[in-house]
This record gives C-alpha cells, sequence and structure tokens, in this order.
C-alpha cells in the first residue's frame, strides 16, 4: 500500500476567481440583490415542478 | 373513522402527519411513531459541528407539536408491518417497540388504514470497520453526533495553535455512500474556521469522496448556463476547491480505517492509506430494518423491502445498463406495489437505481454514489402521500394518486463554505428535474431553472431556510403556506 494519496484532483486548471469576483461575493449591498433573485428562482422552481 | 399511521417524523413523515391532520384531523385520527423524541433539523448540523450553533438551536421536542396539533404521537420504533393483518383481524397492523424511557421496550400493534413509512435512514458506521463515533472518525449526521464533532475540530485547533500540523479528512466513509454534499459542506465549513482561527496555514484539509468527479453530489453533476456558455457543477466546484486550497481525492471506497489511517480503495484498483488526525466520514445509508409478515405469520419482508432496506414502491426496478436508465423509472405515487394504503417516501424508499454513473474497481468493488432523496423532495413526497390519503377518504378509494417524481420536481441545494452574516458565503444551487431526463432537456436539466451561484448571498438563504423550517415544523401559525 501506498502511504499518501495517489490521486489528488489536480486543480491547477480550475478557474481561480478574480479579486473582482471575490469583492462581489462579498459585497453587502450585491448580494442583497443576489438573496432575492434566488429566493425568487426558488418560488418559480417550487411553482413549476411541485405541482 | 380512519387509522392513519404514519412511521418517522424527519422532513417526509413529519410534513405527512401535519398535512393530514390539516387536511382530514377532524374525522380521523392520525399517529406519529417516532423513536426519537427531537425533530432535528439536520441541515444546521453542519454548524453545529463547526461550534458555530448548539445542539438547542437544530432541535426542539415533537411532543409538545403533535399535542398541539391533535396528532397522536408514539416515541417507539416500528420492528414489524403486517400488511394483511393478522389471525385476530385482516386490517393491515404494525408493531411497535417503545423507545420512550417511561415505555422503555414494551410493544404494541396498532391498526391502520393507511400506513406512510418514512423511517429515513439507518446510519450503516458498521459497513466500514472503525468508521463513526464508536470507531476512530466523527459524524454530523445527528446532532449528537456534530456536537462531538465540534469538540474535536477544537481540539485540532489548539493543537495547530500550538504549532503542529494536522490533516483533517471530510468525506465519505464507503463506496456507496450518499450525501456528499453535507461533507462538502463540512469541509468548507471547517476550512473558514480554520482561517477564522489564523491556524489554516498549518493544515491539510482533504475531501476524500466516492464520486468520481467533483460537483457530482450523487446526482450524476449539473450543466449550468452561465454568461452564454455552459459550464459545469465539476468546473464550478474545483474553482472553489483550487481558491481554499482544499485538496480532493475522488472515487473512493472506505474498507477500513484504524487509529489515524484511513485505507481506500481508488477507481483503478490501487489501495492507498492516508494518515489523519480529524476525520468526518460520512457513512452509508440503509433502510429502517423491518420485518413482514403476512396473514398466517409467514414472513414477506422480501416482497416489500429491497436488500439494502428500503421500501419497494412504483418505481421500475428491472436492472437494466446505466445507458438504458430513464427519467420513467422513477416512482411517483410512493404506493407500495400490491397495496393502494401503504407509501414509502423520503429516503425510506428504495429507488430504482443511481443517478450518476455506477463504477466498479479492477478488484469488483461497487463505487456508486447513492441516490439523494432528502430535504426538498423528501418533504414534496410526503405532502403528495398526503394529499393521496385526504383524497381517498374523502372522495372514495378509487380516487387516483398525488404524484411527486423526482425525474419531475426540483430542488434547492444550498451548501454553506462557511458561516457569518458578512463573513458566510455558501454554494446556492437549483434543479429542475432532480433525477435528469435526456428525453426533455439536452442537458438532462432544465438550464433556466438549473443553476449556481457563490457568495454571501448563498449563507443568507441557507439561515433562513434554517428558521423557516423550523417555524413550519413547529406548525406555527402559517406553516401550511411555506413550501416544502
Amino acid at each position: 500500500m501506498s502511504e499518501t494519496p495517489l490521486a489528488s484532483v489536480d486543480l491547477s486548471r480550475s478557474p481561480m476567481p478574480t479579486t473582482k469576483t471575490l469583492n462581489y461575493r462579498k459585497n453587502l449591498f450585491l448580494q442583497f440583490f443576489r438573496f432575492v433573485a434566488f429566493d425568487l428562482r426558488i418560488m418559480r422552481m417550487v411553482l413549476k415542478g411541485h405541482r | 373513522m380512519a387509522q392513519i399511521v404514519v412511521l418517522g417524523a424527519g422532513v417526509s413523515g413529519h410534513t405527512a402527519a401535519l398535512h393530514l391532520k390539516r387536511l382530514i384531523g377532524g374525522k380521523h385520527t392520525v399517529t406519529v411513531v417516532s423513536p426519537n423524541s427531537q425533530w432535528n433539523w439536520i441541515p444546521s448540523n453542519i454548524w453545529v459541528g463547526v461550534g458555530e450553533m448548539e445542539k438547542k438551536d437544530v432541535i426542539f421536542p415533537l411532543a409538545p407539536v403533535y399535542k398541539r396539533k391533535g396528532i397522536d404521537f408514539r416515541q417507539a420504533k416500528g420492528v414489524a408491518i403486517r400488511p394483511y393483518g393478522d389471525a385476530d383481524s385482516p386490517q393491515g397492523a404494525v408493531d411497535i417497540e417503545y423507545t420512550d424511557p417511561a415505555k422503555a421496550g414494551a410493544t404494541e400493534r396498532l391498526r391502520y388504514d393507511y400506513l406512510i413509512n418514512a423511517t429515513g435512514p439507518k446510519l450503516r458506521f458498521e459497513a466500514t470497520p472503525g468508521l463513526g463515533p464508536d470507531g476512530h472518525t466523527v459524524s454530523v449526521c445527528t446532532a449528537d453526533h456534530a456536537v462531538e464533532a465540534a469538540h474535536k475540530l477544537d481540539g485540532v485547533i489548539a493543537k495547530l495553535k500550538a504549532g503542529t500540523p494536522q490533516t483533517l479528512v471530510i468525506g465519505t466513509g464507503h463506496g456507496t455512500c450518499t450525501c456528499e454534499g453535507a461533507a462538502f459542506e463540512y469541509v468548507f465549513n471547517v476550512d473558514h474556521e480554520l482561517r477564522q482561527a489564523g491556524v489554516r496555514d498549518l493544515a491539510r484539509v482533504v475531501y476524500l469522496t466516492n464520486e468520481a468527479a467533483l460537483g457530482d453530489f450523487g446526482v450524476d453533476g449539473m450543466v449550468f448556463d452561465q454568461q452564454g456558455f455552459q459550464t459545469t457543477s465539476e468546473l464550478w466546484t474545483g474553482s472553489l476547491f483550487r481558491e481554499r486550497g482544499v485538496e480532493a481525492i475522488l472515487g473512493t471506497h472506505v474498507f477500513q480505517i484504524d487509529e489515524g489511517v484511513i485505507h481506500y480503495e481508488s477507481l483503478d484498483g490501487s489501495k492507498n492509506t492516508l494518515n489523519f488526525d480529524f476525520a468526518m466520514l460520512i457513512p452509508p445509508f440503509g433502510g429502517h430494518p423491518f420485518t413482514a409478515y403476512d396473514r398466517q405469520g409467514a414472513e414477506i419482508t422480501a416482497d416489500l423491502f429491497a436488500p439494502s432496506g428500503f421500501m419497494k414502491v412504483d418505481a421500475d426496478y428491472t436492472a437494466k445498463p446505466y445507458e438504458e436508465w430513464k427519467a420513467e423509472d422513477w416512482p411517483s405515487t410512493y404506493l407500495v406495489p400490491g397495496f393502494d394504503n401503504i407509501f414509502a417516501v423520503g429516503i425510506a424508499f428504495a429507488p430504482p437505481h443511481q443517478i450518476s454513473k455506477p463504477r466498479k474497481t479492477p478488484n469488483g468493488t461497487v463505487i456508486a454514489p447513492s441516490p439523494p432523496r432528502t430535504g426538498m423532495p423528501s418533504g414534496v413526497m410526503g405532502k403528495a402521500a398526503a394529499l393521496t390519503i385526504a383524497a381517498r377518504l374523502k372522495h372514495g378509494a378509487a380516487t387516483p394518486a398525488h404524484t411527486a417524481s423526482m425525474a419531475k420536481m426540483g430542488a434547492a441545494c444550498v451548501a454553506s463554505a462557511g458561516t457569518g452574516l458578512t463573513k458566510g458565503s455558501a454554494a446556492a444551487m437549483t434543479m429542475l428535474p432532480v433525477v435528469p431526463d435526456y428525453s426533455r432537456f439536452p442537458t438532462g436539466r432544465d438550464s433556466r431553472e438549473t443553476q449556481g451561484e457563490l457568495g454571501l448571498h448563498g449563507h443568507w438563504v441557507k439561515l433562513m431556510l434554517h428558521y423557516l423550517f423550523i417555524y413550519k415544523a413547529k406548525a406555527l401559525p402559517g406553516w401550511q403556506l411555506i413550501p416544502e
């Protein structure tokens, strides 16, 4: 048996978020609108998929 | 007056019981049988497991809610189902054994006109030697497990603060586990806690999973439409792993755990070890162990239950290769074949097959994430069973059953990646349908409704759902207006 993992995923080609993206994800004002948009999306999906 | 017995008081059973009482409770009796005295909002166990919430924040006692709503509650576990009745009566019955400390061990036979099996999972830690709180790893599957996990995580953080490097492994403890989403959440919450404590640099954090690809989540991954391009949940989650510096080892079957050492087999058949100081590994799930009998007392368990212990329902259980799986294979009414008065909902029903492609190693070891059927789909199934029973009691037994196929309904999955009203984040995903339907959608799912985004707002959504669903489960005024 080998001692350490052989098959860790190579993440070097996974996209790194830019500083702009990271800031967007933390921005209270902009994230409030995403919060509202996501809630509306859940409700639309509930209405569409739970009939 | 009809007797309706609900086995289990998790998301599915509790939802069914509350709706039944609301719809037909004035004329009929609803009895809930659950071995647990507390209701647990399991998605928030993640936060208990990192010490950001207390146990009392995610549980509440069931008895006062049922007393207020006029629902008969027995703190007991179901042990046998007699769908044809017994020598005394042809009416169906379930045998229960009390876990209520006041009556512990006493048994009783409950007659039913309608039965809903919503017993949830049996946590099969025994499937992997050394797995679980009685072995060498922790769990967040129950509130008590999560408390223990938080305590041990505190110890790890203390060692890191003292300058001792630590390896933390989080993931699945067997090749056939489900609930990879919970492991995903926990790994990023742990990462977040380590950063908050200022000790992330000394910690190696590893996500060890049975998924063949990142972002699979047991639902074969997702394809998102984003900014004019199709992207995948694999690419999207890979980005998060890279950003947070979390290692990922995919396609694994953990077959043994010793003190500080995980032994696992990979999809290529190689057998490897991984040393750890702290490990939270999800156990595989099985069905609640029931025995079923016919009227003469002969055992008929195999007629009602799959070998996994999950109950057979109106699914197509014909064995067929992955390429021939169809959305129509999945159940819609959750009625047990041959019985128009027995339902199995939530985790209790036997899925016809996995959603993710099952794989085998060259040694023949099955590595196949089991399909998730918790949360939103569980609640919808429980409500559908309640609506069917209510309609049949009002309009006759021939009334068509309500349907809630996972191949038609959607689900929201909000995977926390760290807590805090201003510093938290979560991967917020929606998918429609849960089971891909390639006959309706080229990517298997409705691309308008299948989306994922990361950010602080995801944490707010998860926190909102925490309070909303606990409010709903307490059956406080207007509870029925909150969707499942």
